[in-house]
């Protein structure tokens, strides 16, 4: 029974395959690009110097604040359409660098960091992009990495728990309760803050135990409000706004009392927002 | 016809049994094979990604030259081998309780042995890291370690014209990064494989037979040490707070898995070589295996996250007789693997 359902199975792989082969339009391909837009609130985003003591943004609560840096990593993209239609782009974690594949890091600091241009995706149409903010586990578990992945070119590595930060902003912020801390070659400023939201490990606690470990890489997933067609001259753009006030506001971040966040638990809450910080504001065909 | 075909898997069995036996004896005789990871028959499969970093000869001998190599360090004066030396199965001296790093700074913990690396799945007394090749990285940047960036142990290889030279042998690289560093030095630690203690040889019938007293040591141990110190690696390499204390300045597993419950517990130790590992436990507390047993016996200090294997009976902790403890630390002896401890593959020669 068992060896007539293989048969039946290698048939029809071998029928199904032959098909697609034997197809008189040969399959195209296009482009598509994601753009990272990141904002604060209704305002560009700008960086300022480490220090500054200009507070340019406010907090829904009222707490001025400034960036001096803001990024995440991007990883796992999808688009998916109405027709069953599905690109996913290609993941590899290798120590060449060339051959890290589906990892971005995206830095505000970085312009050219904020474009992710798909290639080789199937002509068709398109409903629907997903992504995931962090590195998962089988990003972490493959070991030493090149890239956007390599500690000592960049990559936000935590050593001591070792996995990669999926989300960070620093700035500064009147309230901020952080008092200057010179070491050697290094400077933590008064009134700075530092939030690194990172952490992988998904354990299912053991019955009657509290959680242990915390998994804070999200996946996003955003609707286009309509179809968009990917064609060999058609090559459309996600414009994706990614608002700070978002996790900010839903946090409700106290500056005075929450202005160092370096562990996974603490990054927690942060996490929480990251979905709703990945807004789409629209698409360009 | 059948006569002959058995004759045939006769000669290829000879054949194994003669090359195994080779190999076994001088791995000077077939150069090759010294580089080539063989999971020992009794031991668990290995959990290193060999398919990402499969281990060559020049990868290992480079591995080897960064271990020794002190400008691993802020300061040019610590390497690796600086608190994982080979007489100690790759653990730290007697005469560095704890760690000590660049400007003979202190450690917070007992440097660990590097034996059979390639077969556990968390790294440290905490586990806080989870894959061999990322290891190095903490030792590099810790400020009481090495002191040092890894950015800046890159920069230093790459204006070494010997190193650019050595990461081109090894990886076919023009460019020395980060993670071709971390695969060099896994490399070299995957390959410390220590499985020739008289233990292993008693247990695979290599020609070795543990003694009447060995034999009763091993007896008591599996049934009084065995729930943790389990398997042929002689660990569950969980997480456990063995009552050494009830004031955790070192938090422990807590520190990475943030559950309040975990403080004070850090990982059960593989036994392997523990009669040449001392100190012992991650703060050194006790200096002899027989400090140790009596810790066990009568010095077991209670506090909400010791462990339950330690509070079975009326008083705290594992009835042993000293009979017993002879008989078990004998067998820990056994547990000793000179052959790991003199493999010349491993010294800096």
């Amino acid at each position: 029974m068992k060896k007539l359902l293989l048969a039946l199975i290698a048939t029809i792989v071998l029928f199904s395959s032959c098909e697609e082969n034997g197809e008189e339009n040969p399959e195209t391909f296009g482009t598509f690009q994601l753009e990272f837009d990141n904002v604060v609130g209704s305002q560009n985003m700008s960086l300022s110097d480490p220090g500054s003591g200009d507070y340019m943004y406010t907090t829904d609560s009222g707490e001025p604040f400034n960036l001096t840096l803001f990024g995440y990593y991007i990883s796992k993209i999808k688009l998916e359409g109405p027709n069953g239609e599905l690109y996913e782009d290609e993941v590899n974690v290798s120590a060449n660098a060339d051959e890290v594949k589906g990892y971005y890091h995206v830095l505000e600091s970085n312009a050219s960091s904020r474009f992710i241009t798909l290639d080789d995706v199937p002509a068709g149409s398109y409903n629907k992009v997903t992504f995931t903010v962090g590195v998962e586990e089988d990003g972490v578990q493959e070991g030493a990495a090149g890239g956007v992945l390599d500690p000592a070119e960049g990559a936000w590595f935590w050593n001591w728990n070792a996995g990669y930060i999926g989300f960070a902003m620093e700035g500064g912020a009147q309230n901020s309760g952080q008092e200057e801390v010179v070491g050697d070659g290094w400077t933590i400023h008064e009134h700075s803050f530092s939030f690194h939201v990172g952490g992988w490990k998904d354990v299912e606690p053991a019955e009657g135990e509290d959680q242990k470990f915390v998994n804070n890489v999200k996946t996003v997933t955003l609707d286009f409000d309509s179809n968009v067609s990917v064609a060999e001259n058609l090559s459309p753009n996600a414009h994706i706004i990614v608002d700070a006030l978002k996790i900010l506001d839903g946090v409700g971040v106290d500056f005075s009392t929450t202005y160092s966040v370096h562990a996974p638990k603490l990054g927690q809450p942060f996490a929480e927002f990251i979905p709703d910080t990945f807004i789409l504001d629209h698409i360009h065909q | 016809m059948t006569t002959k075909k058995q004759y045939a898997h006769l000669h290829i069995l000879w054949m194994c049994i003669f090359f195994n036996f080779s190999c076994s004896v001088d791995k000077e005789a077939s150069p090759d094979q010294a580089y080539v990871f063989v999971k020992p028959d009794n031991f668990p499969e290995p959990t290193y990604t060999f398919q990402n970093n499969p281990v060559t000869k020049d990868g290992f001998e480079l591995g080897k030259k960064l271990f020794f190599d002190p400008t691993l360090s802020r300061d040019g004066s610590v390497s690796c081998n600086n608190c994982h030396i080979q007489g100690t199965a790759f653990a730290d001296s007697q005469q560095h309780p704890l760690s000590v790093g660049v400007n003979d700074q202190r450690g917070i913990r007992n440097a660990p042995s590097l034996v059979n690396l390639a077969f556990m799945e968390e790294f440290f007394w905490d586990g806080g890291v989870t894959h061999l090749d990322f290891v190095p990285i903490n030792a590099i940047e810790s400020d009481f370690e090495m002191d040092e960036t890894l950015a800046n142990v890159v920069k230093k290889l790459n204006a070494d014209p010997v190193y650019l030279e050595l990461f081109n042998s090894a990886f076919g690289i023009d460019k020395i990064t980060s993670p071709y560093l971390l695969h060099a030095l896994s490399q070299f630690t995957v390959m410390m494989v220590s499985s020739n203690s008289k233990y292993d040889k008693h247990m695979r019938g290599e020609g070795e037979t543990l003694t009447s007293e060995e034999l009763e040591g091993m007896e008591i141990f599996s049934s009084k040490c065995g729930s943790c110190h389990s398997g042929e690696l002689f660990s569950d390499f969980s997480f456990r707070n063995n009552g050494i204390n009830d004031v955790f300045s070192d938090i422990g597993r807590a520190g990475i898995s943030e559950f309040d419950g975990d403080v004070g517990k850090f990982r059960v130790p593989s036994l392997r070589n523990v009669a040449l590992t001392s100190p012992y436990m991650h703060n050194a507390k006790f200096n002899t295996l027989e400090e140790v047993l009596d810790h066990y016996e009568n010095g077991v200090i209670d506090s909400p996250s010791l462990d339950e294997e330690l509070k079975n009976g009326s008083q705290l902790g594992i009835p042993l007789s000293e009979q017993e403890k002879e008989k078990v630390i004998a067998f820990l002896k056994t547990l000793t693997d000179r052959e790991f401890i003199s493999d010349t593959r491993f010294m800096n020669r």
